[in-house]
């Protein structure tokens, strides 16, 4: 509340104009909102005072679903977490399956996952800067310069594995299939198509001053701050922590590849959009390095039994996912079913530390700040 | 006496008569007929059912997965703009709601509030296996088993999530539905 | 496995030996329980002592325990609930599970929201979905349910929902009536 004027201003009568709070909500059905998603800012003026988050609205019950089916079927629900990038939940899934089971994966099946897991954070790094354009001002176009790589992307999926988005790809064992004859010309063909993506998608806003200008110095974040808050990914490199889970605590063959680590400086909007469109282009030298390196042979395990019962069994998986740091804690009992599989997913945690971003900005920021963070609601809502 | 022959008064149009004489279909009357280059005559619904068939705006009511399916079908390389197609978000300006994810319970009183703030004539598209009865999360006991048990739908898209060219079918079925239902407007 | 199948590559993800000795180290007067996981090295803890256990964590340099990544909690039917905690160090590299059983009806655990900020939301979400009770929890509303439903559904007891049967196929349909 203001109390306006005050007593400097027209002494003797001050708070003849006095303002009321007003809380405004930004609904669950909202242009700008990346998903289901519901805030309720409480605003005096255009600046926001307080900001109540209600999530949700997309709780499909994956965890309860996933006690209630095999290891195998499981896996359907797993992909349609992180919609953006079914792939990379995979991965994570199988890990966990395969480190509860004691199952080893062939090398090429290694390097196939690899490459995959990366086309799809470069997925869904192209969503981001589509939709994150969008919410700073270009509607239509950074949507459009988005689509023409995710649907080249979309098109070698299907090539791959016969689905665009959950193609249930990657068994606990390896991966479903061999590539096709001509993944190699078209894997460099794709890269270089990224490339020029991310250069369009560069030109258009890195030095773009509209854009510089709004996201600049807006909701800065210090590294204590941002892990005692539990965030991670994007949102934690921006601050200045070099942590990637690739590195830190290696999985799968990632420890083979050369790629750095970009950070920020201050941990604002900016630093984060930054962060996102360095990581892309680290992330097809990696899918170079894996087409320089594959080697020949199976991609199945071919010692798998045909009905995957665990007598018990407990680990906590750690990836790397395209938002954040992307776990499963799976507990076996016995069976053929999984006891309890937790998802600590990267969108819940970072989601937790919105609140205490947008307190203080302008209405329009706070929806930037939120398009930033890069939730996605499927991962939030579990 | 002289005879008193009636005859029937046929004016003697010629040529214009045969042009004129309403064409019988065998199973629909004529949709419409050219008058003059430029200038063709048709009955009233027909027109209205047209117009409604081509400037169908959806409101943007992305819930999940197959959100990303639906505005990769609004993009430029399955563009749903050539046929009229403009994503609106508001729901007071826009014709059509296109469910596309899973509903949950606690979603469902705002999908209500949102289909009944949708002024008439509009219509549904389900799109997707969730919104169609609760697809792979349906046994879980928060999920709504299929948003025609709050709302009528017109079109149910199958898949999961569905082709963009999928969408473009459903669209496609909902103007069919459109222009057999002209008589029926209202 | 032939060889064929054999990566060679390194997972690092497995539970560190120089850390168990640490750790037995910092907490020689609190009853702990040292087993091991797949991947990490377990600490079984009590509720009473668990509040202690985390401060220890937290406060020790040689540990410095100062990110909370995961709260999950379990439904062991006859043993009752259990919270199970995942912390990690950036200073050190290391990481550690925490697993604090409760007693059947009674499943109490000391909140740590004031030592990690992201304890807020995995409570809330664990208190729901198991019926956990966190004391101390500044906010202890529903997350990913609606805020008045008072039920836990990862409990073993809460069943799933049938399939409602589409018209037409089920027996004695009495059809579509005008």
């Amino acid at each position: 509340m203001t109390v306006w004027p005050d007593e400097s201003v027209v002494p003797g009568h001050a708070g003849g104009f006095d303002t009321v709070d007003m809380t405004i909500n930004i609904g669950p059905q909202h242009p700008a909102t990346h998903g289901v998603f519901r805030m309720a800012l409480t605003v005096d003026g255009e600046v926001v005072m307080d900001c109540e988050p209600y999530i949700g609205y997309l709780h499909r019950g994956l965890e309860k679903l996933s006690e209630a089916n095999d290891y195998r079927q499981a896996m359907g629900f797993w992909d349609r977490t992180d919609y953006l990038a079914g792939m990379c939940c995979e991965g994570a899934y199988c890990m966990a399956v395969e480190k509860l089971a004691g199952i080893d994966v062939p090398e090429r099946a290694e390097y196939i996952r690899v490459m995959m897991m990366e086309l799809s954070r470069i997925n869904s790094h192209f969503m981001f800067l589509g939709a994150f354009g969008a919410d700073v001002g270009s509607f239509g176009t950074s949507f459009i310069y988005a689509w023409r790589e995710r649907e080249r992307i979309y098109d070698f999926f299907e090539e791959v594995s016969g689905d665009r988005m959950f193609p249930t790809y990657f068994r606990p064992g390896g991966v479903a299939f061999d590539l096709p004859e001509n993944y190699e010309s078209r894997i460099r063909w794709l890269i270089s198509s990224i490339r020029q993506g991310i250069d369009d998608f560069d030109g258009l806003l890195t030095g773009n001053e509209i854009f510089v200008e709004r996201c600049r110095n807006l909701a800065p974040m210090t590294v204590e701050r941002a892990v005692n808050l539990g965030l991670s990914g994007p949102v934690l490199r921006a601050t200045g922590l070099d942590w990637d889970v690739r590195k830190a605590e290696p999985y799968s063959i990632y420890d083979r590849f050369k790629f750095a680590i970009p950070v920020g400086v201050q941990g604002d909007v900016f630093d984060r959009y930054h962060v996102r469109i360095s990581e892309m282009f680290q992330s097809t030298l990696i899918v170079e390095q894996c087409l320089d390196q594959i080697t020949e042979g199976l991609v199945l395990n071919p010692n798998l039994p045909k009905n995957l019962r665990i007598e018990k069994g407990e680990c906590y998986v750690r990836t790397e996912g395209t938002k954040g740091e992307y776990s499963v804690y799976a507990l076996a009992k016995g069976g053929n079913k999984p006891y309890r599989m937790k998802l600590r997913s990267p969108s819940f945690c970072n989601l937790s530390a919105l609140r205490e971003m947008v307190i203080g900005s302008y209405v329009a920021d706070a929806i930037i700040i939120l398009g930033s963070l890069d939730i996605v609601l499927g991962e939030v809502d579990k | 006496m002289t005879e008193i022959i009636i005859k029937p008064y046929v004016p003697d149009f010629g040529a214009e008569l045969e042009r004129l004489r309403p064409v019988e279909y065998p199973h629909a009357r004529a949709a419409y007929r050219m008058v003059l280059p430029g200038v063709i005559q048709t009955g009233a619904d027909t027109v209205i059912a047209m117009s409604r068939k081509s400037s169908l705006w959806p409101m943007t009511f992305g819930l999940a997965c197959c959100a990303i399916e639906m505005i990769g079908s609004f993009m430029s390389n399955h563009d749903l703009d050539r046929f009229g197609i403009v994503p609106w978000p508001s729901p007071r300006q826009s014709d059509v709601m296109v469910v596309s994810g899973t509903v949950t319970k606690k979603m469902a009183p705002a999908i209500k509030l949102l289909y009944e703030q949708m002024p008439n004539p509009k219509y549904v598209i389900s799109m997707g296996a969730c919104a169609t009865n609760g697809g792979p999360y349906t046994e879980y006991d928060r999920v709504l088993q299929g948003v025609d048990k709050i709302i009528p739908v017109d079109v149910y898209v199958p898949g999961c999530p569905p082709r963009p060219e999928s969408l473009l079918d459903g669209f496609m079925r909902l103007q069919e539905k459109i222009m057999e239902e002209k008589k029926m407007v209202g | 496995m032939s060889e064929k199948t054999a990566t060679g590559h390194s997972f690092k993800q497995v539970p560190n030996s120089a850390l168990t000795e640490k750790l037995k180290r910092a907490l020689t007067g609190i009853e702990v329980e040292y087993r091991e996981t797949s991947t990490d090295v377990d600490l079984l803890v009590s509720p009473a002592n668990f509040g202690r256990v985390v401060r220890e964590l937290n406060e020790r340099k040689e540990l410095s325990f100062d990110y909370l990544r995961n709260i999950a909690g379990v439904d062991y039917v006859k043993e009752g609930l259990a919270a199970v905690y995942h912390f990690y160090s950036f200073k050190q590299g290391h990481a550690v599970q925490v697993t604090v059983p409760t007693p059947l009806g009674a499943p109490h655990v000391p909140s740590i929201t004031s030592t990690f900020a992201a304890a807020d939301w995995h409570e809330r979400e664990a208190a729901e979905m198991v019926g956990l009770v966190f004391d101390g929890h500044p906010n202890p509303k529903n997350l990913l349910l609606e805020e008045d439903l008072r039920i836990h559904p990862l409990l073993k007891a809460h069943p799933l929902q049938k399939v409602e049967i589409l018209q037409g196929i089920e027996e004695n349909d009495p059809g579509f009536k005008f």
